[in-house]
């Protein structure tokens, strides 16, 4: 479920109308296989009585609640993704581009910080033979893409639709930096306020 | 099993050893835990060279140090990542569920599984071969992801591919 302001109604359509992947396979025998995915799927067609009609009713849920109040905006948003193969983070990287294209968000910045590689020295026999050793490592490479300008709602939107396509063992962490209203206690400086009084002035 | 070998700290389960190899330093049927990180690892995840008539599948014909390089990994999730957690459960996880599938598909593995982990389920992938009629097939399917979704306590998602033999990367 999805609350989004009046304007982009039509944005949050164009991409479920795009993007309807349907996971359901043939052989479903456990009952609490099904990812409900309301971003990804049709709406889901819910039963209710239909005692007074005579037959029953069928009512969708609905996907998208409209609100008045006003967006939250970000700044900046940073999504780092790690993973242990280089190429999958290659081709999530288009993904995510390619998707922040379509929703016309603006990439400031893709960039690849330095992969990091925790190393561990064992002996390599169960008694002596020091000289002998085995060396295991896991790498981990980073890939960071930073977006620009975003409002509340497209930001969760993007961050849905990359989280749920995210490839197995592939983690992501996401940083927002958010605009707020200045608070009124600091708009006017102290002084220009208390300046007729003399008790503001330090001794 | 090339890429779960890797522990962090000291404390390995040796029910993975003693299953995999009985060989003359563990008893198959004891379990303990071992508390040095020594082991034989020049020895791990690789087949002994033999006369010419051993067949050998790719996975079983690469040792570990080229995964990533010519190999993939056989169970992917995050917890190896930098700054991760949760990485000896999902280990033991893992391990639970090839024993588990080794069992219920005997002799009808054609490779070792894969084992995903997408969000909240788990995928396991599986080549296997025609040994038995698809009718058993699809009930055993259904059985270990009944099971495992039951006992995991999320969404257990099995792919399988069925091939007519299996297949020989090389005889050593």
């Amino acid at each position: 479920m999805v609350t989004i302001p009046r304007g982009l109604c039509n944005v949050f359509s164009r991409l479920l109308r795009q993007h309807q992947v349907n996971r359901v396979s043939p052989l479903n025998y456990a009952s609490n296989n099904m990812i409900t995915a309301c971003l990804c799927k049709r709406p889901v067609l819910t039963l209710s009585s239909g005692i007074h009609l005579g037959s029953p009713h069928y009512a969708t849920a609905p996907l998208i609640t409209v609100t008045d109040e006003p967006d939250a905006l970000y700044k900046k948003i940073s999504v780092l993704v790690k993973g242990h193969d280089k190429t999958v983070l290659d081709s999530y990287e288009y993904f995510a581009t390619l998707a922040a294209k379509e929703l016309n968000i603006t990439v400031d910045k893709v960039y690849e910080p330095a992969k990091k590689i925790d190393r561990m020295t064992l002996l390599k026999s169960i008694h002596i033979f020091k000289k002998h050793r085995v060396q295991y490592e896991m790498r981990t490479h980073y890939r960071c893409i930073e977006l620009k300008h975003l409002t509340g709602s497209t930001a969760d939107v993007y961050l849905e639709y990359i989280q749920r396509n995210l490839p197995e063992g592939v983690a992501m962490e996401v940083t927002k930096t958010m605009l707020e209203k200045l608070p009124e206690h600091i708009k006017e400086p102290v002084w220009s306020i208390h300046s007729p009084k003399d008790e503001g002035k330090p001794d | 099993m090339a890429a779960p070998a890797l522990f962090r700290g000291f404390c390995n389960l040796q029910v993975l050893l003693s299953w995999r190899c009985g060989s003359a330093w563990t008893v198959a049927w004891r379990r303990s835990i071992q508390t040095t990180a020594s082991c034989f690892k020049n020895r791990a995840a690789r087949v002994r060279v033999a006369k010419g008539d051993k067949p050998v599948t790719y996975e079983q014909a690469h040792p570990p140090h080229f995964i990533a390089h010519r190999k993939g990994w056989l169970s992917q999730h995050t917890s190896n990542l930098d700054g991760e957690e949760g990485a000896a459960d999902r280990t033991i996880e893992d391990v639970f569920i090839r024993k588990f599938i080794y069992g219920t598909f005997h002799g009808c593995l054609a490779n070792e599984a894969v084992i995903k982990r997408r969000a909240n389920v788990i995928v396991i992938c599986l080549v296997l071969v025609q040994k038995l009629p698809p009718q058993k097939f699809y009930f055993l399917i259904g059985y270990t992801e009944t099971l495992l979704s039951y006992l995991y306590k999320c969404p257990v998602k099995m792919e399988v591919q069925t091939v007519d033999k299996k297949i020989v990367y090389k005889y050593i």
